[in-house]
């Protein structure tokens, strides 16, 4: 069996004093695409955000290849080979998109950070046309696309997605998902927040529903998939 | 045109400008109004008084009281030492106040999750306090006798032996106005260099404007706010540093607790204001423009309309001109700039999307 890259234990959390997540129990496998779905408000992006520490948790666990992690601060977690790309304000949009990557790389030797930047290109050709563009007045694809290099530079153990094809055309929507489905090729862990359930699903490995801040299914994702009651799931009405 | 006023109109100027600066810089990382900044200038300048009187006893400087060309009746010289000690030790104060502020009071209100409105009212709070401890100090050491120590004939530090002379004394500038007004100058190029010639400028630029981007990306993003309290701890105190020289511009009181930072805190926050608030060389611009307002400009409408005593209201004047760029330019001079005079930023290209590739 594959090990585990992140282990959620009894995690009850929220903002501030408003708890959202409630006796979150969770394992992401190593090697494998786990997708989240669920309604609106559920607390799925919520849920991803607790896995870097961007929440405040009241009790239980969040342990990294079985390292208790529940305390660390988030630019620590990135040290430790985590990445996130947040569902809105995913690149700084005020700075260039070379100053995006060079901040994405910034703690990686000069010669390791070149390399990663020449791999980046090779995906995503674009990127180094607008190379001294500011990264807000490019198109929401191309955004999309600098989202995903910036995480890609750091090379990270486990990807934390949220909904990368919100607001895309479905073509586009296509392609980021394809990205996704390529990472994972390449040996990547991910966990991926999708509003398309269908689709988000079918790249999947393993499937989660979140409904009102809980855990409504955990298993394959092709169970979820072929569950005949999913929209009841869905609305919580189980 | 009035020299001595335009002088006293630098000196004024760029205090404001060094103020409006660590405001802005803290509002942009920090979030919160630093109602306490002027009192951590005063702070600066009370160590700084204390440090100067002190080296110039220990050491038996005698100053030197020379007549220069029949012009200036005397100027009063001492060893650039002196200066240099005082400038350094307003900065160290500066920077021990505003560390004080943020690592004792602010950062714990933040790890605990407090708005806007809490941390607010606690800068206030400090601002209470480091001025009873000044008050303290100042009923201690009196704070007017250690400045009667270093200038036998007023109480504020004199700077002429560093006067510049033009055209055989024909054009006189002031020592304060010729350097305070060269290190706003240098300063504005150093923060240049900083936000956008180095990583760490890029970090600080990233942590201002997407705080948990930053953080996801390994960035400890308190760490780059501890660095804008420094650099804002460090501006205030040579603010102070400056203010010891001419503290009688645009009406301030002379150095006491409560004096001039009470005075002077509307009129930092109003060059901040004009700047743009998210605009760090908008709040060194603003600065500088509303100290041409309260003297240069006030001065005048005094001499036009008679009213010599108008420029006792030279605050009002000020206040005046930020609730017309509220009006008129709420986006201050940051915005004014960007409207006007920045290059339009390269057109994104549309309707690429459909021949999209993405694959290497
Ligand atoms: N920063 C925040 N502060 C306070 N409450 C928040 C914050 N972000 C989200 N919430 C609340 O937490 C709950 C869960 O939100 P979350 O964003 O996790 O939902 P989601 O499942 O990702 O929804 P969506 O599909 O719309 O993205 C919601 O009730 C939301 O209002
Ligand atoms: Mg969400």
């Amino acid at each position: 069996m594959a090990g585990v890259v992140l282990k959620l234990e009894k995690v009850n959390a929220g903002y501030g004093k408003l708890q959202t997540l409630f006796d979150i129990d969770l394992e992401i496998p190593e090697g494998m695409i786990t997708v989240i779905v669920g309604p609106n408000g559920a607390g799925k992006s919520t849920l991803l955000k607790t896995m870097f520490g961007l929440t405040t948790v009241y009790s239980g666990r969040v342990l990294f290849y079985g390292k208790d992690i529940t305390r660390l601060p988030p630019h620590e977690r990135a040290k430790l080979g985590m990445a996130f790309i947040f569902q809105l304000n995913n690149i700084f949009a005020e700075l260039t998109v070379w100053e995006n990557l060079k901040l994405a790389g910034h703690d990686l030797p000069q010669d390791v950070f070149r390399e990663r930047v020449r791999e980046v290109f090779k995906t995503f050709p674009r990127l180094r046309e607008r190379l001294h563009q500011k990264a807000g007045t490019m198109s929401g694809g191309e955004r999309q696309m600098l989202a995903m290099a910036i995480g890609i530079i750091r090379k990270p153990k486990i990807f934390l997605i949220d909904e990368p094809t919100a607001g895309l055309a479905p073509k586009l929507a296509r392609e980021v998902l394809a990205n996704v489905k390529r990472l994972n090729e390449q040996g990547y862990t991910v966990v991926l927040v999708e509003q398309n359930v269908k689709a988000g699903l079918e790249i999947g490995h393993k499937g989660v529903l979140v409904v009102n801040g809980r855990i409504a299914f955990d298993g394959p994702a092709r169970e979820l998939l072929a569950q005949k009651d999913l929209a009841k799931l869905y609305m919580g009405v189980v | 045109m009035n020299v001595n006023i335009l002088m006293g109109t630098l000196v004024y100027g760029s205090v404001l400008a060094l103020l409006s600066l660590g405001i802005t810089l803290i509002y942009m990382t920090t979030k919160v109004f630093n109602f306490a900044h002027p009192r951590l200038s005063l702070f600066g300048a009370y160590l700084a008084i204390t440090a100067m009187a002190a080296y110039i006893t220990g050491k038996g400087i005698q100053p030197d009281l020379t007549v220069h060309e029949g012009i200036i009746p005397y100027r009063l010289a001492y060893p650039a030492s002196v200066y240099i000690i005082g400038a350094v030790v307003a900065i160290v104060g500066g920077i021990i106040a505003a560390m004080v502020e943020y690592y004792l009071i602010l950062k714990p209100l933040l790890d605990r999750g407090s708005d806007y409105l809490q941390l607010m009212i606690a800068t206030l709070a400090y601002d209470f306090i480091l001025m009873a401890v000044l008050f303290l100090y100042n009923t201690h050491v009196k704070i007017v006798s250690l400045l009667n120590k270093i200038n036998v004939q007023s109480t504020s530090v004199d700077f002429s032996s560093y006067d510049l002379y033009i055209m055989k004394g024909y054009l006189t500038i002031p020592g304060d106005a010729l350097y305070s007004t060269l290190i706003v100058l240098i300063i504005t190029a150093a923060i240049y260099i900083l936000l956008f010639k180095t990583t760490l400028g890029v970090k600080m630029r990233a942590s201002i404007e997407n705080p948990p981007l930053a953080e996801v990306l390994g960035i400890n993003v308190r760490r780059i706010y501890a660095l804008s309290w420094i650099i804002s701890g460090a501006t205030a105190g040579l603010a102070g540093f400056f203010i010891m020289m001419r503290p009688s511009v645009a009406g301030l009181k002379p150095i006491s607790a409560t004096s001039p930072a009470d005075e002077i805190v509307v009129s930092a926050f109003a060059g901040s204001i004009v700047g743009g608030v998210n605009s760090i060389f908008g709040s060194l611009a603003g600065g500088m423009l509303i100290g041409f307002i309260e003297v240069y400009v006030t001065f005048f409408i005094g001499i036009a309309t008679g009213l010599g005593a108008i420029t006792k209201y030279s605050r009002v004047i000020s206040m005046f001109a930020v609730g017309l760029f509220l009006l008129f330019a709420p986006q201050g001079l940051a915005g004014l700039y960007k409207k006007y005079l920045a290059p339009p930023p390269a057109a994104p290209e549309l309707g690429e999307e459909e021949h999209e590739e993405g694959e290497g």
